[in-house]
């Protein structure tokens, strides 16, 4: 995020896009609503009729990926309408004529065709966002998980640039991060193309700091991300995993190709709090503690440092994720420090990455929470990005062109499904599952699907269905809804038993490799058994039928 | 919170005076909030800084030049020049006659009231005092008995329909479950049709139970663990699950090395400004769970995996990666790491990766 949590209720436009708020962030939307009883006007660009849908101004209920063709609809009106804030634009940007050339040709009549959103909403949309001064983009995995991940941020952020709502307060670009420590995870460098602090892997000054820092010649060859793990788990490339609290079995899209690549692993280790499906595979499980259970540092979605305390003991001989870590490198013969707590080990990620220089948990415990960069250590908590000019110098427009999804309906599979989260449960839920109060609350999996194609399918709410895609076939209830489009279908994935990600393609983003769990083509098929009918009461979804 | 805060100015948009001291109000400020900022304390129990004030239990009262009522400050505008007095004997008879009555139709012992939740009531008549204790109320507050919902009890006992919480599921958590209902000594917190919770348009958020000044609404979990939150400890820490970062108090019973419940922090103090929802605040059964993982397992020539020591599973952990390493090479390895797990634990996985193994084959989960 370019701005903080407590910056929202002081914006005057929110635009919401591929992120249902209220159910994944729940506290976030605490403070959208609180924006919106003050006045401010709220637009949600979702294939869903979201809650938020109930208070916003706009809905535009566009076609699951055709986000490229919506954003690009809104440049071409602030252009066209001479709404861009070209001083701005001149002393902070580059590249914008590849904009204008390629947004003239998505006009928003042409754009209703693809999206299915009207034309004159576009317009409002638009006008309204590039006139409102406080105005914040608010975007979370509805746009990431496409084919065209990467050109739908690209396209947002081609918005921001062109309005210049960047680098002022309650005004921005705000990706809403889905896990406590997404942000603290890739801060750490747990990614292949960063080490910690966002040094780049490719630089070869950068891997000369850290060969010397760890007292180890570093691998020059390029590393594998997450989805291309999974592909070379399946060539042969790949022979041994060690898994820290991850399922993979449960959370990677298309599933059975990962079991199937799982078979192939000579040794796997797990390293979880609870025998995860992932566990059928290990060769050695690893118990841990869980967040309750240790000390350390979680970095939420504002960059916002946060301590994480230890409240009580962890069962068994369960221990905490870096006690474990450290005894097998201490065990492999890595000669390094012998970590006392957590502390120090943070100290020496802050020696190693400027970016969080400046922050202790000294500093941390007596100031509550620091927002990075924080480069030393009287350097103040940074509240918003971009203040007094872009970061990198200028910000860089990048035309973008609407590419279909990876697959779309047909007669075969003639519906449009797309995936996420609800409020109730959290991912593969082995959390939120053992809950006994959530697990009543929403029980089981479901389908969400129009009720003209419902009643077309002869399908009732509450009854048994299979939905299957190309990759497999997964049981679950109906929930006849109008918060989908027709055409559309939606389901969680929390739920072990109905593995939605049978379903989903594994088919990636060119640039980040994010897998496309918004679209894949799929159809529902009754089950015709007397399994007795079960609805779902006091869910929105429900109250839509 | 942070430092550069835009709206931290100190600006000023006049003076009033409070007990003789002169105390500056931005446009829009009430008497209650000017007073507070001075550290003035005015005792309030309807009153929370993230709702429209309700005025509604009296007992913020205060005396203001050439208002021949007294006025609730929680709802008083400041003015230039208003002239207040917070601690005359008119002021402080009012507060002890208004907890005198909120106690008659209430839980008297303050032990048995506090039986889980704190309670404000209490707490401000010992502070304050009261009129001594009125002849007890008949209870007619309805209760909701045959609400099944699994998280929050509503005990009518201790209501004093002060609307706080009501007020809060209609403007903080803007679902509007929970309402009053019926009138005068009647009123009552209730729902549509009087249904469960569960099946109303409540989210479970448990707002209502961290507003509530009396712990009318209350945790049915940790109330059936029977013991009082005074007797547990806070330990502040962050939630463990979305990307908010919301602050949150466990309250660990020490002895039985056990978290009995989730609170707030106190409104205006972290990101979540005192709020919390269904998650945070009680998905946390997974932390004693029977399943939890408590021994390291080494899968045998059979092909099961078996319980094992620490040192067995760490010696294997190596000879299992360096075996594959040494046969296919060092890139044969692959390392996903969890965005749940800690900054200093990702920290130490990519550099257990990089270092120890020698691969830039590393990643964290939430990649894709």
């Amino acid at each position: 995020m370019t701005n903080s949590i407590p910056e929202i209720r002081d914006a005057d436009f929110l635009f919401v896009t591929g992120s249902n708020t209220t159910e994944a962030h729940p506290i976030i939307a605490m403070e959208m609503k609180r924006a919106v009883g003050r006045g401010a006007k709220l637009a949600v660009a979702d294939p869903r009729a979201i809650w938020l849908t109930e208070i916003a101004d706009w809905h535009m209920q566009l076609k699951p990926g055709s986000d490229v063709w919506l954003l690009n609809a809104m440049a071409h009106v602030i252009l066209e309408e001479g709404l861009e804030s070209r001083d701005w634009i001149e002393a902070n940007t580059e590249n914008f004529d590849s904009v204008v050339e390629t947004v003239k040709r998505y006009p928003p009549e042409e754009a209703e065709k693809v999206t299915g959103v009207p034309a004159e909403t576009i317009r409002q949309v638009a006008r309204a966002y590039a006139t409102t001064p406080k105005a914040g983009i608010y975007y979370t995995l509805g746009i990431t998980e496409h084919t065209t991940g990467t050109d739908n941020v690209y396209a947002l952020s081609n918005l921001v640039l062109m309005t210049g709502h960047l680098g002022v307060r309650s005004a921005g670009m705000n990706p809403l991060r889905g896990q406590n420590n997404v942000q603290g995870a890739n801060d750490a460098g747990a990614t292949p193309v960063f080490y910690p602090g966002y040094q780049r892997a490719e630089d070869p000054a950068v891997r000369d700091k850290f060969s010397r820092a760890w007292g180890v010649e570093q691998n020059p060859n390029p590393g594998l991300n997450l989805n291309d793990m999974m592909k070379a788990m399946g060539d042969g490339r790949l022979r041994g995993l060690y898994l820290m609290g991850e399922d993979i079995v449960i959370s990677e899209p298309n599933v059975e190709r990962v079991e199937e690549a799982l078979n192939h692993m000579e040794f796997v280790v797990v390293q979880d709090i609870f025998f995860n499906e992932s566990c059928r595979w290990a060769d050695v499980v690893l118990p841990a503690a869980c967040f309750a259970e240790k000390d350390g540092v979680f970095t939420n979605s504002d960059r916002r440092v946060q301590r994480v305390r230890k409240g009580v003991e962890p069962p068994g001989q369960a221990r905490a994720d870096w006690q474990i870590l450290a005894e097998v490198m201490r065990r492999s013969g890595l000669e390094q420090p012998d970590y006392q707590d957590p502390g120090e080990v943070y100290a020496e990620l802050a020696s190693l990455a400027p970016k969080f220089g400046g922050i202790s948990y000294q500093r941390l415990d007596t100031e509550g929470g620091l927002q990075w960069p924080v480069e030393t250590p009287d350097a103040p908590s940074t509240e918003f990005l971009h203040k007094g000019g872009v970061l990198r110098g200028k910000g860089l427009f990048q035309a973008v062109e609407y590419r279909p999804p990876f697959e779309s309906a047909d007669p075969e599979y003639p519906l449009v499904l797309s995936t996420g989260r609800t409020l109730y449960h959290y991912n593969a839920a082995t959390q939120t599952r053992r809950s006994e109060g959530l697990s009543q609350k929403q029980p089981e999996s479901f389908v969400e699907i129009h009720p003209g194609n419902a009643f077309k399918m002869g399908v009732e709410d509450g009854q048994l269905v299979d939905v299957v895609s190309r990759r497999g076939r997964v049981r679950c209830r109906a929930m006849v809804s109008r918060q989908v489009r027709r055409g559309s279908i939606w389901m969680p994935f929390h739920f072990p038993e109905s593995k939605t990600n049978y379903l989903t393609t594994d088919a990636g983003d060119a640039v980040t490799g994010t897998g496309e769990y918004k679209v894949c083509a799929a159809r529902i098929e009754p089950v015709l058994e007397d399994a007795p009918r079960q609805v779902f009461p006091g869910s929105y979804a429900s109250a839509r039928s | 919170m942070s430092q550069n805060n835009g709206h931290a100015s100190q600006s000023s948009d006049g003076f009033i005076v409070v007990d003789g001291n002169e105390l500056s109000f931005r446009e829009g400020e009430t008497v209650l909030q000017a007073a507070q900022r001075a550290g003035i304390e005015i005792p309030t129990l309807c009153y929370d800084e993230r709702l429209t004030p309700a005025g509604a239990c009296r007992m913020c009262l205060v005396e203001v030049e050439g208002s021949r009522l007294m006025q609730p400050s929680c709802a008083y505008k400041a003015s230039p020049g208003l002239v207040v007095r917070t601690q005359t004997p008119r002021v402080e008879r009012n507060r002890q006659f208004i907890l005198s009555l909120h106690l008659a139709d209430n839980v008297q012992d303050r032990d048995e009231a506090e039986d889980n939740n704190p309670s404000r009531l209490h707490a401000l008549a010992e502070d304050y005092g009261t009129l001594g204790a009125w002849p007890r109320v008949e209870r007619q507050r309805q209760e909701r008995p045959e609400d099944t919902n699994p998280f929050i009890e509503f005990r009518a006992d201790r209501c004093i329909a002060c609307s706080l919480c009501t007020r809060y599921c209609d403007q903080v958590e803007a679902v509007s479950a929970i309402t009053l209902a019926g009138r005068g000594a009647h009123t009552t917190i209730s729902t549509a049709d009087r249904l469960s919770l569960t099946d109303t348009t409540c989210e479970l958020c448990g707002g209502c139970i961290d507003v509530c000044p009396t712990g009318a609404m209350t945790e049915k979990q940790a109330l059936a663990y029977g013991k009082p939150e005074r007797e547990l400890e806070k330990v502040r820490t962050t939630c463990n699950f979305c990307g908010v970062g919301c602050q949150l108090d466990l309250n660990v019973d020490r002895q039985a090395n056990r978290v009995v419940k989730v609170t707030s922090p106190p409104p205006g103090t972290t990101v979540n400004d005192g709020n919390l929802c269904v998650k945070g605040r009680f998905a946390n059964d997974f932390v004693h769970h029977e399943e939890r993982l408590t021994d390291p397992l080494i899968r045998g020539e059979d092909g099961q995996l078996h319980p094992a020591t620490w040192d067995e599973a760490l010696d294997r952990v190596v000879q299992g990666l360096q075996g594959v390493a040494e046969r296919h090479g060092d890139d044969a390895l692959a390392f996903i790491s969890s965005s749940r797990c800690t900054g200093e634990e990702n920290y130490l996985f990519q550099k257990m990766a990089r270092a120890a193994f020698r691969t830039q084959n590393v990643h964290q989960c939430a990649a894709t």
